[in-house]
C-alpha cells in the first residue's frame, strides 16, 4: 500500500528522514556554493601578492615602491558601509521568515520589500565602486587582483541581484490571489536560506579582501 | 492557542526582537573589525580579523539560517559541504601560493637581468 507523504505544518513536505526536501536541497545548493567561492577567495589571494611584487598597479593597499608611496585603490569606510546595509538587510529577512511563519502577511511583505531595498543599495555601492576603480584604472583586463578582485566581487553581486529577483518573485506572488498558500512560510525561509548565504559569503570576502591587507 | 503559537515560535527560532539584537551586536562586531584593520596590532590582527569574521559566520547560519534550532541532517549536509570548500581553498592557496611566488621571483630576475 502506498504512503502519502507527510506533512509538516504549515504545507510542507517531510521525507522519510524527517526533513524537507526542498530545504535539503537549498542547503546542498548553499554547500556547492561555498565551493564555488573559496576556489574564487583562493584565486584572489594567489595573485593579489604577485601584483603587489611585479609593481604593476593600482594595488588593494598603499604599496611604497622607489621611495615613492602609491595609495591603495579601496575605500574601505565606504565598503563598510555597504556591508553594515548587507548585514541589516539580513535582519529584515530574518522578519520576513517569521512573519510567514507566523502568518502575519502584512509583516512578511515588508520584511521581503525592506530586504530588497537594502539589497538594491548593496548593489548601488558595488556599481559605484566598480566605476570609481575603472576611473582609476583598475578594470578586469589591468593586472591579475583586478581579473580576481572583478570576477570574485561580480559574482557576489550577480547573487545579490538573483537573490532580490527572487524575493521580488515572492512578493508578488504574495499580493496575488491564491498566491503562497499553505507553503507560504517554506518558500519565504528557503529564499531566507539564499539570501543569508549571500550575506555570509559576503562577511568572508569583506574581511579577507577588504581589512586584511 | 498560545500553547501552539509557542510551539511554532519556538520552532522558528526566536522573536522579532532578538533577531534585531542579534543583528545589531553583528553591526557591532563590523565596527570593531573596522577598528582593528586601522589599529596597530601587529601579528594579532589578522587571527583576530578572522576570529570575528567567523564568528559572525556562525552566527547568521545558526540564528537567522536556524541551524541551531532545525533538523540535524541540515546542518550535516552543510557542514560536510563548507568543509570540503575550505580544504579546496586551502588546497588552492598550498598548491599556486607557492608557484606564484616563483614565478615572481622568476620575473624580478628577468628584469633585473635586463
Amino acid at each position: 500500500m502506498a504512503h502519502a507523504p507527510a506533512v509538516a505544518h504549515g504545507g510542507a513536505h517531510v521525507t522519510s528522514t524527517g526533513t524537507e526536501n526542498r530545504k535539503l536541497l537549498m542547503w546542498i545548493f548553499l554547500g556547492s556554493e561555498c565551493l564555488f567561492f573559496g576556489s574564487l577567495i583562493a584565486t584572489y589571494l594567489v595573485f593579489k601578492h604577485q601584483v603587489i611584487e611585479r609593481g604593476i598597479g593600482p594595488f588593494p593597499i598603499d604599496v611604497t615602491i622607489d621611495g615613492k608611496v602609491e595609495h591603495g585603490i579601496f575605500d574601505i569606510p565606504l565598503t563598510s558601509t555597504s556591508t553594515f546595509v548587507l548585514l541589516m538587510s539580513s535582519v529584515t529577512m530574518v522578519l520576513a521568515v517569521y512573519g510567514a511563519h507566523q502568518h502575519r502577511l502584512k509583516m512578511m511583505k515588508l520584511g521581503l520589500l525592506s530586504t530588497m531595498l537594502l539589497g538594491l543599495v548593496f548593489l548601488g555601492f558595488q556599481v559605484y565602486e566598480f566605476r570609481t576603480f575603472g576611473h582609476e584604472g583598475l578594470n578586469l583586463t589591468t593586472n591579475m587582483f583586478g581579473a580576481t578582485f572583478f570576477l570574485l566581487t561580480g559574482f557576489h553581486g550577480t547573487h545579490v541581484g538573483v537573490g532580490v529577483l527572487y524575493l521580488g518573485s515572492l512578493l508578488a506572488a504574495s499580493f496575488r490571489r491564491n498566491g503562497l498558500g499553505r507553503e507560504t512560510g517554506e518558500h519565504v525561509e528557503i529564499a531566507g536560506l539564499y539570501w543569508h548565504f549571500v550575506d555570509i559569503v559576503w562577511i568572508v570576502i569583506f574581511t579577507v579582501l577588504y581589512l586584511i591587507p | 492557542m498560545a500553547h501552539g503559537a509557542e510551539h511554532t515560535e519556538q520552532e522558528h527560532g526566536l522573536r522579532p526582537m532578538q533577531y534585531v539584537a542579534i543583528g545589531a551586536g553583528l553591526a557591532v562586531i563590523t565596527i570593531i573589525e573596522l577598528w582593528i584593520s586601522y589599529a596597530d596590532l601587529g601579528s594579532l590582527m589578522v587571527p583576530l580579523l578572522l576570529g570575528l569574521s567567523a564568528f559572525k559566520f556562525v552566527v547568521v547560519v545558526g540564528w537567522f539560517m536556524h541551524l541551531r534550532f532545525d533538523h540535524r541532517l541540515y546542518t550535516q549536509a552543510f557542514a560536510a559541504s563548507l568543509t570540503l570548500g575550505v580544504l579546496v581553498t586551502l588546497a588552492l592557496l598550498t598548491l599556486y601560493w607557492g608557484d606564484a611566488a616563483d614565478s615572481i621571483r622568476g620575473y624580478r630576475e628577468w628584469l633585473n637581468s635586463g
